[in-house]
């Protein structure tokens, strides 16, 4: 019987290959959207879920709060750490990783490279997070000082093939000795690890690890079984205020909130986390995937039904002919069915190969290491089995009903099926048509919302100019010394237009710390950012002053009495204007001064227009810019627009001169914000190729059916040419219904789009408004691709000859 | 064989209602072989589609092989047919996607008979229609006439005790219809009863026994020697 079905179904596939084509290839492409969506998702679901007692595992975080502004940051002071271990039993072990930003030299023998993803670790690391070792053992890893622990990839860079442990190997010019290599494929590790290095090393003084003001510790607690870890969290944030608070003086308080992360959800739910090494995903953007997927799979599965019942005028004879001879109708119900399956079949069978061949790009443009092996991977077949399975019973089972309804006195004696039979699941198409350009409108409206929003981010006016700036930090200590002739220097090469150094640049690291305005004879103090800058500063990256004057090398007193705010700063620090403002006191508490009480006092001296130094998802917090040498760090070069190739080469000669042992490692400052928004521009990318794969879907199976509509009405078509009707009319006649269904879709489909993209803008500090033509465009367009998938069909039938039409009949 | 009573049909629109069958009683015995006549719209196809249990008659009684079928479910028309009853059309109905060999095997699927004893009764039957040699044609590369010779054998195969024909030689030429005629008769002559529908007072001459339909009614019923050409 079965074997009867598939023929008779393969034959009905090789005979109405348009349709079948359709039908296999929107399914196909449907599919394989979903595999890879499908491929990422999981991907992502994955990290840390190799780590031994992951589930006992937590991160803590804090939320600080700057008036009614709240800002989540991932590392905490070194005191919480040592405080659970020893206070809360139920706290089975303890790490601080050490926040650091900066890549480090390696060198073995002559081999010299900077090498990022450094963690500096209390020795616990390896008893945290249980990671394979290849070389050597987690026991004592990080117990001395001069330790380290590579990973597989930066071994196999250094030493080749060989067992590098015992070897020597220098970080930043410090010797040290390889105590282990991490096994590779630590790809699904929320952290990304190059070497380990113990906290011992950095050589922190004891009494800066009893701080409870230093935030700078990415710390972990694994608790003993069976903890309820949000009883632990209240326990904890109650011990601070009751226990740890009253120990500390009035200004010291301990005012953020501190809470418990479980390991599995870091990579995922710290997207708006500050200052965190984590490698991070996003759940929105995850969960708008998986969205878009089902969308997508929805439209596939909609076409196929469309297209199918679409189809059973051409089968009902043959469901006439089956149920005179004697067939059930359940036995035809199983027929139609067994075709769906085989249908959907072939379909995964396409789409498992488009998979293959597009994971490497998907992998490219991810930089994930995703695999599909479907013969490694037991479980993945098995679910494709069952996705066909379902998807086939799903999509075919209305076909199936309907065609098996069909009776066959009245399909058996016309030469073609009237309207009336097929009228009742007219009501069911069009339905789905509507949802198919819903979702459609929907991720156009949504694509065009995320690309205004990111060229916005791109191309914002941030308040400088970033464009030709090359950036890096100083390396050795014969360049520290001698920043002023190192930069004297590098503002003589031809094609250098000026250079500042100095320690807060935009889309760099940048200090905040505390400015004190003396009021009625009291002192108070504001957060605000420092940015440790130059006499070319202002110069060099194109700020504007608004109030009073740049710092000048001539006036002596500017470098140690001086003060130049944002226009934040003049509303925050109270002080009204810019204009009024200037000549106001200010005090700061100089840093790493061997007098912790020695105080920078000065007045402000300028205002400067409010730039943009971190992203635009940050709003704009008060800065005060200063001359302080002790914090020079980093370097900004501006280059003129012509010649850069021999202007950084130039660059590059100064810098061999000031420091011949390290190479150089620069960037321009424009990419500092460019990776900003990375996940944004991939996100933009996404939805592009996935709104396109929905569209190209829901137009196959327009196509489908406008072929079906004209077939349908050729008799009407005849008739009304015969009576003298234009191609025109006739055009317009078949594709206002639907045009006007493309109409009903976007209505529905306007407020939910904009819905999702007012919450997904509403996480951008600096923002587009809502544009409206984007809703516009989507519904033109949608309408304008339903248009040309029906009027090509429509035009074909218009302009048949009519009295073939009518002989037919 | 059959026996009707009082049959009514309906047929309804939103505006319309039209009687296809009006009080038609009719009795058919076992290897009769009935000529359904009439002009066009008369009810002929409407009562051939309720003597074969496709369609429902609105009124009146039914009993087909004694049992009171008039109102049985879909379920037990369709076991009825495929056991009982084999059909032949004017325009043939066989199913394109299929061979002649797999059309004519098709009731014996639904009837579940395994493959062995299938294979064998398709090529008798076959052999029987003299259409063997096309047996791996499609209906649409075959002559009218040898489709409707398989249309035939696909009737015959399961041994139905009554055989309907709907106009069975309207789409063929005199020559290729004589043939259909001929083939039937010999059916009936094996004891299969024929109840046939046509316009064609020629064809009518085959059976025993003519019965007039006249807007939903019988007008005339008249038995007839049996034809010799």
């Amino acid at each position: 019987m079965f074997k009867n079905y598939f023929l008779v179904a393969y034959r009905n596939l090789v005979r109405h290959k348009g349709f079948s084509f359709l039908n296999i290839a929107g399914l196909a492409l449907g599919l394989t959207a979903c595999l890879l969506i499908g491929l990422f998702v999981h991907d992502e679901l994955q990290f840390d879920k190799f780590v031994p007692q992951g589930d006992r595992i937590f991160r803590l975080y804090a939320d600080h709060f700057r008036g009614d502004a709240r800002e989540t940051a991932a590392p905490v002071p070194p005191m919480y750490a040592t405080t659970m271990k020893q206070e809360f039993p139920e706290v089975e072990q303890t790490m601080r990783i050490l926040m650091q930003a900066s890549n480090n030299l390696v060198e073995v023998g002559d081999k010299k490279l900077y090498v990022d993803n450094s963690v500096i670790a209390d020795s616990t690391f390896f008893s945290m997070f249980e990671l394979p070792f290849k070389y050597g053992s987690a026991e004592h890893a990080l117990d001395a000082p001069t330790s380290i622990v590579l990973a597989e990839d930066v071994a196999t860079n250094f030493f080749g093939k060989e067992n590098p442990v015992g070897k020597e190997i220098k970080v930043n010019k410090q010797s040290l000795l390889v105590k282990g290599v991490l096994r590779g494929g630590l790809s699904k590790f929320h952290l990304p690890i190059n070497y380990v290095l113990p906290l011992s090393a950095a050589g922190l003084p004891k009494e800066r690890m009893k701080k409870w003001g230093w935030h700078q510790f990415f710390t972990y607690v694994k608790l003993r079984p069976g903890t309820d870890a949000q009883q632990t969290q209240a326990k904890l944030q109650r011990y601070v205020t009751q226990v740890v608070n009253p120990t500390l003086p009035a200004d010291d308080q301990i005012k953020e909130v501190t809470y418990l992360q479980p390991l599995h959800q870091i990579h995922l739910y710290s997207a708006n986390f500050k200052y965190d090494m984590s490698t991070k995903g996003n759940i929105t953007y995850v969960k708008a995937l998986s969205f878009i997927a089902v969308f997508i799979l929805l439209i596939a599965g909609f076409n196929f039904v469309n297209l199918s019942t679409a189809k059973s005028l051409q089968r009902a004879k043959e469901v006439g002919i089956r149920k005179t001879i004697g067939a059930s109708r359940e036995q035809l119900m199983l027929q139609f069915l067994s075709e769906t399956v085989l249908l959907t079949l072939v379909s995964v069978v396409l789409a498992t190969v488009l998979t293959a061949l597009l994971l490497p790009s998907l992998n490219a443009f991810t930089g994930k290491t995703m695999t599909f092996d479907l013969l490694a991977n037991p479980a993945l077949l098995g679910l494709l089995g069952l996705l066909t399975v379902v998807v086939g019973l799903v999509a075919g089972f209305y076909p199936a009903l309907v065609l098996s309804g069909f009776q066959p006195v009245k399909v058996l004696k016309s030469a073609v099926v009237t309207d009336g039979v097929f009228g009742r699941v007219q009501w069911l198409r069009h339905g789905l048509i509507v949802v198919q350009f819903a979702l459609s409108v929907f991720l156009i409206v949504c694509a065009l919302v995320v690309f205004r929003q990111v060229s916005f981010l791109h191309n914002k006016d941030l308040g400088f100019n970033r464009d030709q700036i090359m950036f890096f930090p100083m390396r050795g200590d014969n360049m520290k010394e001698h920043y002023d002739a190192f930069k004297n220097e590098l503002a003589q090469v031809p094609g250098v237009a000026s250079a500042s150094i100095g320690y807060g640049f935009p889309g760099d690291q940048v200090a905040g710390d505390g400015i004190i305005v003396p009021k009625n004879g009291e002192d108070k103090e504001h957060g605000v950012t420092q940015l440790m800058v130059d006499y070319d500063y202002l110069k060099t990256l194109g700020m504007q002053l608004i109030a009073g004057r740049d710092f000048s090398p001539a006036l002596k007193t500017d470098k140690d009495q001086a003060f130049i705010l944002n226009e934040t700063a003049v509303k925050e620090l109270g002080f009204g204007t810019p204009e009024k403002a200037l000549g106001q006191p200010l005090k700061w508490k100089v840093w790493n001064d061997k007098n912790p009480d020695s105080l920078k006092v000065g007045k402000v001296i300028g205002v400067v227009k409010d730039f943009h130094y971190k992203s635009l998802y940050d709003r704009l917090e008060p800065a005060v810019l200063q001359i302080f040498p002790g914090a020079y760090w980093k370097v900004a070069v501006k280059l003129k627009a012509d010649n850069i190739g021999s202007s950084v080469e130039g660059v590059k000669q100064v810098w061999a001169k000031f420091s011949p042992d390290s190479p150089i490692e620069y960037k321009f400052l424009d990419d500092n914000f460019d990776q900003m928004y990375k996940a944004e521009d991939k996100l933009k990318s996404l939805l592009w190729l996935f709104t396109g794969i929905a569209i190209f879907v829901g137009c196959l199976g327009l196509f489908g059916l406008a072929t079906y509509a004209a077939e349908r009405r050729k008799k009407e078509i005849g008739i009304r040419k015969v009576l003298g009707a234009s191609v025109g009319s006739i055009v317009g006649l078949l594709s206002k219904e639907f045009l006007v269904l493309v109409l009903v879709a976007a209505v529905i489909a306007f407020p939910a789009a904009w819905l999702a993209m007012n919450r997904w803008l509403q996480d951008f500090a600096y923002r587009i408004d809502m544009p409206l033509w984007a809703f516009l465009v989507a519904g033109l367009a949608a309408a304008a691709v339903a248009f040309l998938t029906v009027g090509y069909q429509a035009v074909r039938a218009a302009t048949m000859n009519p009295v073939s039409n009518l002989r037919a009949q | 064989m059959i026996k009707i009573e009082n049959l009514e049909k309906i047929y309804r629109t939103d505006e319309v209602q039209t009687k296809a069958l009006n009080n038609v009683s009719l009795a058919v015995n076992e290897g009769e072989f009935v000529a359904i006549m009439g002009p066009s719209g008369c009810g002929k196809s409407t009562l051939l589609n309720i003597l074969g249990l496709l369609d429902e008659p609105d009124g009146g009684q039914f009993a087909f092989a004694g049992a009171e079928v008039a109102h049985a479910s879909e379920r037990r028309r369709a076991e009825l047919r495929k056991k009982h009853i084999g059909f032949v059309f004017q325009s043939f109905n066989l199913i394109e996607e299929l061979t002649v060999a797999e059309n004519v095997e098709l009731p014996l699927i639904y009837l579940g008979v395994g493959a062995a004893e299938r294979k064998e009764k398709v090529a008798a039957v076959l052999e029987k229609m003299q259409i063997m040699h096309r047996r791996n044609h499609f209906p649409q590369q075959l002559s009218g006439g040898q489709q409707q010779r398989v249309a035939v054998a696909r009737a015959v195969i399961n041994s139905p005790r009554l055989i309907l024909a709907d106009e069975p030689t309207g789409n063929l030429d005199s020559s290729n219809g004589n043939e259909v005629m001929e083939l039937l008769t010999e059916l009936n002559e094996g004891g299969t009863t024929i109840v046939m529908v046509t316009h064609s007072e020629h064809d009518a001459r085959y059976a025993h026994r003519v019965v007039r339909l006249l807007d939903g009614q019988v007008v005339l019923e008249n038995r007839q020697p049996a034809f010799s050409a």
